[in-house]
């Protein structure tokens, strides 16, 4: 792609059609989050603050879809200002790049935003008013943070975002920052991924010692390509929750779920992933790091499938199943398929954000996160169940639905990679996806009624519009696969071959068998003896314990060595130098003794030693 | 009577008054020990103008005895003082400017 960078003097038409709507959805998000953060009584209101929160979120979607609107002329429009000029080189380029990926990522983002936000409205009405004004304010600022993400021209503004994400994640997961639990799993979330961001700041660094700049587009030697892909794809697994760093995002399930559904699911997790394919002209320079991408994807994606299989909290469901997604991504783009991963990128946000969203209007009915205390609501909450189906089978791949056109042309790349094992990794994992989303529906919406499930009724319709607008996303997002790689300057057409009539047959299998087993037995089909192992290992937290022993046995040590060096060394010398003047003043205090006497004595023994040196000379 | 002779006293004038100076604890001794090494000083002047036929020596003699009359006038009212907040003289006590 040929880059057009221009001056704000010397910009075209197009490019100011593009660059001012993109602008506008970058900063007035941060201009509303910073009014919300400076004026205290219009975010204690908390609806004021709502409301502006809401109204600065369509707006940036309308910004977004109007620079998605404009035809695309396969270029890059670079809006930009020089950071640290002074420095020599230029090392700081931030602004605003629009271009075919960036721009549908933009409206994936608003939308979703926009549709989180409005659902927010209904399902947080309860909380306190300073919660609700605090809720919104960081709703904002993630807007902000996500987009700067989104149009960075440089792997420099792109980690700027970046790290601004990790935050407001981390805030809104201690949302109810009262409860321990979710204090801990805020905590969580955001050490493994700044552990993981190691990785980032030393593949940035290197990435400008070797080709002094921060392109995403740098061609490289093999063997820094290398170093420098692995250390951003640590940082993607960290932030993309792949094994074994995916334990964070279960935990993360403590934030409300509208959080859930925005971060967690559709949009900041899948920052990793479009890393992976904002990045890709640099990726595709280390085959080793695509080889460990295919495989570390693809096991994460059977991995977390199978644990998801025996959660009993509908959010964990969805979280190990956005794991288990963001792997099939990851595993695409090692296959060196940029756009199947991007296109299943764009399909997940709809129907995952669906899902939570929808699940987050079943947990307002019941009044809880519980499989076991859901059940029979089908009939009582028919637009919550109706849409839930939809997202479920979009994910489980039912042909027709957007998730069988994106996960059908990942598995064809893979196919086309002649990556066999990763292949049936995948294949596996779609059969489990089809079975688990099967066996949450059933749990959720079919038989009877449990507990607070019996008196549910259907949520408000400011819960339900935003569930039918992802709803239509989800159904018909995938029938659009040519165009979207039009944007991307891809080939892209549908055909139904092989390995799509395996994956459909696997997923169908696994759905009918879901609802087979679970449709008159209920959760009580858990208890047969796959299902029992698997959940005896799930429940050991296995996993969790060895990562938190590698992180013990790991970063520890490295921590305790750079604290060390810290205390003694860098401290030590301070304080030497603070020691030293210290003591020469208290030494040389003593002269002053405050006796007169003694002053004039000196005076003599001066005035002696002036005579005695003209004497001598 | 030669210079020398005059000037011997005035060296043995000045180190008797150096030699008070140092040695007294109290302040009145040490400002008289001061006087008596301006006086030294004033001998030698004199002694100078005396034996080299020049005025000015004895004119600067005069400068400097008023001059000590002014500072011993200062000088001791400083003593009063030191004596009303101390109720003694004694110079070796009186180090409380050091802090």
């Amino acid at each position: 792609m040929k880059q057009v960078v221009c001056d704000t003097r010397v910009s075209t038409m197009q490019d100011q059609t593009l660059l001012l709507p993109a602008t506008v959805a970058l900063f007035l998000p941060l201009l509303t989050a910073l009014l919300l953060a400076v004026l205290v009584p219009v975010r204690r209101h908390g609806w004021a603050a709502a409301g502006a929160s809401v109204v600065t979120a369509v707006i940036a979607l309308a910004a977004a879809a109007h620079v998605l609107a404009q035809p695309s002329d396969g270029q890059s429009h670079v809006w930009s200002v020089t950071w640290l000029a002074q420095a020599g080189a230029e090392i700081g380029v931030l602004g605003v790049r629009v271009d075919g990926i960036s721009s549908s990522m933009l409206v994936i983002v608003t939308l979703v935003a926009a549709c989180v936000q409005i659902f927010s409205l209904g399902y947080m009405k309860d909380e306190p008013r300073p919660a609700l004004g605090r809720y919104f304010a960081y709703h904002s600022f993630f807007i902000f943070s996500m987009n700067l993400l989104v149009l960075a021209p440089n792997l420099l503004q792109f980690f700027l975002g970046w790290e601004l994400v990790g935050l407001t994640s981390y805030l809104l997961i201690g949302f109810y920052y009262q409860k321990p639990s979710a204090g801990y799993a805020a905590v969580k979330a955001f050490w493994i991924t700044k552990l993981a961001d190691m990785g980032f700041l030393f593949g940035l660094l290197s990435l400008f010692v070797v080709s002094g700049g921060f392109d995403f587009d740098a061609s490289l030697a093999p063997g820094p390509a290398t170093a420098v892909t692995l250390g951003l794809f640590l940082a993607v697994m960290g932030k993309s929750a792949q094994f074994p760093l995916h334990v964070w995002l279960p935990n993360a399930m403590e934030g409300p779920t509208p959080v859930s559904a925005l971060l967690h699911a559709a949009t900041m997790v899948a920052a990793g992933v479009y890393l992976l394919v904002r990045a890709f002209p640099l990726f595709g320079q280390a085959p080793v790091t695509l080889d460990v991408m295919l495989w570390v994807g693809s096991f994460t994606a059977i991995f977390a499938a199978l644990i998801a299989v025996v959660q009993t909290d509908i959010k964990r469901v969805l979280a190990y199943s956005t794991c288990s997604q963001l792997g099939y991504m990851v595993a695409a783009v090692g296959a060196g398929s940029a756009f199947s991963a991007y296109f299943h990128l764009t399909t997940h946000a709809f129907f995952k954000a669906l899902l939570f969203l929808a699940a987050g209007s079943v947990i307002h009915a019941v009044h809880s996160n519980e499989l076991t205390s859901m059940g029979g609501l089908g009939k009582k909450m028919p637009i919550t169940s109706a849409t839930f189906g939809i997202g479920a089978l979009a994910l489980a791949g039912f042909p027709g639905f957007s998730g069988f056109f994106s996960k059908d042309s990942i598995l064809e790349s893979l196919a086309e990679h002649r990556a066999w094992v990763p292949l049936i990794f995948l294949l596996a994992a779609a059969f489990l996806t089809a079975f688990y989303m099967g066996r949450t529906y059933v749990l959720a919406f079919m038989g009877k009624a449990a507990g607070h499930a019996g008196h549910a009724h259907e949520s408000q319709s400011n819960m339900t519009a935003p569930l039918i607008v992802l709803a239509v996303g989800a159904l018909g997002i995938g029938w659009f696969g040519h165009a979207f790689a039009g944007r991307l300057s891809q080939e892209y057409s549908f055909e139904f071959g092989g390995i799509g009539a395996i994956a459909t047959v696997l997923g169908l299998t696994g759905l009918s068998l879901a609802v087979v087993l679970y449709r008159k037995r209920g959760l009580a089909a858990d208890r047969s003896p796959p299902l029992l192992a698997l959940s005896g290992f799930v429940n050991s937290a296995a996993v969790d314990r060895a990562v938190a022993m590698g992180f013990r046995g790991l970063a520890l040590p490295l921590s305790k060595t750079v604290s060390w060096f810290d205390r003694y060394v860098v401290d030590g010398l301070i304080n030497l130098i603070g020691w030293l003047g210290l003591n020469a003043s208290k030494r040389l205090q003593r002269l002053q003794t405050g006796n007169s006497l003694d002053y004039i004595m000196a005076v003599v023994i001066g005035t002696l030693l002036v005579i005695a040196w003209g004497v001598v000379s | 009577m030669t210079l020398v002779n005059v000037l011997y006293v005035g060296v043995l004038l000045f180190c008797l008054g150096l030699y008070g100076t140092l040695t007294r604890r109290n302040v009145i001794g040490i400002l008289l020990s001061v006087e008596i090494m301006a006086n030294s000083v004033n001998v030698i002047l004199v002694a100078f103008s005396r034996f080299t036929q020049n005025l000015l020596g004895q004119v600067f003699a005069v400068f400097v005895m008023s001059l000590t009359v002014a500072e011993v006038v200062v000088g001791l009212a400083l003593v009063i003082l030191l004596y009303r907040t101390m109720r003694h003289t004694d110079i070796d006590e009186a180090s409380r400017l050091r802090h």
